[in-house]
């Protein structure tokens, strides 16, 4: 028990010292080299500033988006690491699913900018700050943007693309005739749940 | 040799040459889509040597006589390979090559790849599979030398005389249609 309380004794010190900053924020030390802050939407482009310049998380990893359609969120996480103290820093932030905007931090990080792009276009949030938010890696999409978990993904394909079953011109059934050519009688499996 | 050679109806004696000819020097556009151009570099090298079959890679659309199609197709590929089909001198053929080209594969409900590659391009051959193997990819060459020989193997002819019934299909598709009618 004390080894690993030893082990966490940098992450836990650490934990502390943004909790003490940063009063409202929810800190967690997920495991070794790795914590989780959840903050509040407004509070975000300041603490990465801070995290940035006062702890040394130079690099921004990744900048990811999650659907939470039951909630009505649009959660972003952005994931820092610091080569210094050799830690991955976790943050997260929920913003209101039907007001998807956020400021971008791209004068913070100038890569931030190609990650923005791409949640723009998979979830359809705009990033104020961020005049680059045109199309990324979908070319000439119409619809609505296609990782939020309210689209319907086999509707949008049914409806858009051909299938080969309309091409087929003899329209036959295969396991029937096969059936039929055999002389034997079709198993159940392999009905139509009609016939079963 | 033919023995109805010397019948009306039959191909003249320069086509049999000329197939024989064009099914030997199958010369292949490298341009892979998807994931099936990693089964393209054993067939092509010594362990299956499609060489011996004479196909080989070619830089060029101009150079090339078989496109060959190497799984999923977004739509944003499918215009750059429409692009690349009409840039390629006749005759020409297309190999469907996995699953995804015939109905989608494992993205039948993607909201971004096309399912059936026939709606767009004409295809001459498909090789299923997912990923078909070498042998299987040396068996569709063969399949196609086979109807390059019968003269079957018209793609290409079908794609020019119904060239407005394959656009109006590319064009559902491609919604924002930025290129050339015909690239001759």
């Amino acid at each position: 028990m004390n080894d690993i309380k030893q082990e966490l004794l940098a992450e836990q010190t650490f934990a502390d010292q943004i909790q003490k900053t940063f009063k409202t924020a929810g800190v967690r030390v997920i495991r070794k080299r790795r914590i989780e802050v959840v903050m509040r939407a407004d509070l975000i482009p300041p603490y990465l500033t801070h995290a940035k310049n006062q702890h040394n998380f130079e690099h921004l990893s990744h900048i990811s988006c999650v659907d939470w359609l039951e909630e009505g969120h649009f959660e972003l996480v952005y994931i820092l690491w610091s080569y210094t103290m050799e830690m991955q820093l976790i943050v997260k932030c929920r913003i209101p699913r039907h007001t998807p905007q956020f400021t971008s931090i791209q004068n913070i990080w100038e890569h931030a900018g190609t990650y923005e792009r791409e949640i723009h276009e998979m979830y359809g949030i705009t990033f104020a700050g961020n005049d680059n938010l045109g199309d990324f890696l979908l070319e000439d999409w119409e619809g609505p943007p296609p990782m939020r978990r309210d689209f319907d993904t086999v509707k949008y394909s049914e409806e858009n693309f051909k299938d080969r079953m309309d091409a087929r011109q003899d329209a036959q059934n295969v396991r029937e005739t096969i059936t039929k050519r055999s002389g034997e009688d079709m198993p159940d499996f392999a009905k139509p749940y009609s016939l079963r | 040799m033919n023995p109805n050679i010397n019948d009306k109806d039959s191909r003249k004696i320069v086509d049999i040459i000329q197939s024989y000819a064009q099914k030997h020097s199958l010369w292949v556009l490298a341009y892979g889509t998807g994931c099936g151009a990693i089964e393209i570099p054993p067939t092509m090298t010594s362990r299956y040597d499609a060489e011996r079959f004479g196909i080989t890679g070619r830089p060029t659309p101009r150079m090339a006589d078989v496109l060959l199609i190497t799984g999923y197709l977004a739509t944003k590929t499918l215009k750059r390979v429409i692009r690349s089909y009409e840039q390629m001198q006749s005759p020409k053929y297309v190999i469907g090559f996995g699953s995804c080209t015939i109905n989608g594969g494992m993205y039948w409900d993607s909201y971004n790849t096309i399912k059936s590659l026939d709606h767009y391009l004409p295809v001459d051959v498909y090789i299923n599979g997912c990923m078909p193997r070498p042998e299987a990819v040396i068996s569709g060459f063969v399949k196609l030398q086979e109807m390059i020989s019968n003269g079957t193997a018209n793609g290409w002819e079908k794609y020019r005389d119904n060239l407005d019934l394959y656009r109006s299909q590319q064009k559902e598709v491609i919604k924002n249609w930025q290129m050339p009618d015909y690239n001759w």
